[in-house]
């Protein structure tokens, strides 16, 4: 019996252990698997409150770096890009923002300072985007009360995530352009990269 | 006590053949399929690819002038390619050194998911020599088993002047040496 037992266990260690091994991406991170399946959903689900033209809602909200972060601070010195993603660990959004660790010079080339929001609360939303690397841009956590910010631009969706939109805002506040993607699909970085040359110059 | 050493070695036989039998398998070539590219607009590029045409042509990857092709299947939204992509580039130039004397090396990454945009701006930002395809709604990525980005698809040129494949891996490699030298060894060469 105990040669019985001590094969099982080696029979375990020579061919178990291995294949548990080799299933394990080396490029541990945003791992497949760590990513929550959503399946398509309906494209958008909400109303916009805001158009083009239209001053922005303020806000201010808590963001993963520490500090409290409100939108009329960038009042007459920078162009705003506000990126709502509908949640975290779910396909698309992670790795939209990842992305978009590719364009902090873009950005600068337009004054313009972009803020990723989304309605997860901190703890959440530092877990995920710790997985993403160091992300140049602050990321602000609509959580509570929950996506008020997100339903002030009139981009809540009726399951409590927000749309995955963009909100360009000029410097002095009013807003500029507004994408509202198909919440399946990441928009296309030239869409961003045309509303950030219309931005005017601070 | 033996009769444990004698399943121990009976086990470890087992376990030995599971390679033997995974190299068999190997042993039949797989062929690159068939696919086409845009024609580079790039007269250096044509050059570095033996390709020529109006770049609303298209070309077929089997017709890459190449003992040795690298496909790398990326994505500008990846933050692993983004990690990964100095190491690629500098197996690129490990790679352009052996076709100094050696077999003809050539790379291509294919942009999983990335508009042309998308993939210019992940050239430019990473300082990518080799050129880069768009693979908007993933077609070639499907086509070559990609199973995540970084990916890697190797293969070498067969005497019909069509490619077969010797390396496929999702995830970066350890050292550009290192993978420099396993695509050279399952080339032959």
């Amino acid at each position: 019996m105990r040669d019985i037992m001590i094969s099982i266990r080696t029979l375990f260690f020579l061919l178990v252990v291995p294949l548990l091994v080799s299933v394990v991406p080396s490029h541990a991170g945003l791992r497949p698997e760590s990513i929550y399946q959503t399946g398509t959903l309906k494209p958008v689900d909400s109303i916009l409150k805001v158009a083009v033209g239209d001053e922005a809602p303020d806000f201010t909200l808590p963001s993963v770096g520490g500090d409290p972060i409100t939108l009329s601070d960038y009042r007459g010195t920078k162009n705003v890009v506000l990126s709502f993603v509908p949640a975290a660990w779910t396909p698309v959004c992670s790795d939209q923002w990842p992305g978009y660790n590719l364009l902090e010079q873009m950005f600068a080339e337009h004054q313009a300072v972009l803020l990723g929001i989304s309605v997860d609360n901190i703890p959440t939303l530092y877990a995920w985007t710790a997985e993403m690397g160091d992300l140049w841009y602050p990321i602000l956590s609509d959580f509570w009360p929950h996506g008020a910010v997100a339903q002030s631009f009139g981009i809540l969706r009726s399951d409590g995530t927000a749309e995955r939109a963009l909100i360009f805002i000029d410097y002095t506040g009013v807003i500029q352009h507004i994408i509202v993607s198909d919440i399946n699909e990441r928009p296309p970085l030239e869409d961003i990269a045309a509303q950030l040359a219309r931005f005017p110059k601070p | 006590m033996i009769k444990t050493r004698l399943i121990t070695m009976v086990l470890a036989w087992v376990v030995c053949l599971v390679p033997c039998s995974a190299t068999a398998q190997q042993a039949a070539a797989k062929m690159l399929p068939d696919f086409t590219l845009p024609v580079p607009s790039s007269s250096e590029y044509q050059a570095y690819l033996g390709v020529t045409g109006a770049d609303t042509e298209e070309f077929n990857v089997h017709d890459i002038d190449a003992d040795i092709l690298l496909i790398e299947l990326f994505s500008m939204y990846c933050p692993y390619c983004h990690a990964a992509a100095p190491a690629v580039n500098e197996l690129y130039t490990l790679m352009q050194q052996t076709s100094q004397s050696g077999p003809r090396m050539r790379m291509i990454g294919l942009g999983a998911n990335n508009t042309r945009f998308e993939v210019d701006h992940y050239q430019h930002t990473f300082t990518v020599a080799f050129p880069l395809f768009a693979d908007k709604d993933m077609t070639l990525y499907r086509l070559l088993e990609g199973a995540g980005t970084p990916g890697f698809v190797g293969c070498r040129k067969n005497e019909d002047g069509k490619f077969e494949i010797i390396v496929q891996r999702s995830g970066e490699f350890d050292t550009p040496e290192g993978f420099l030298q396993e695509l050279l060894e399952r080339a032959g060469r």
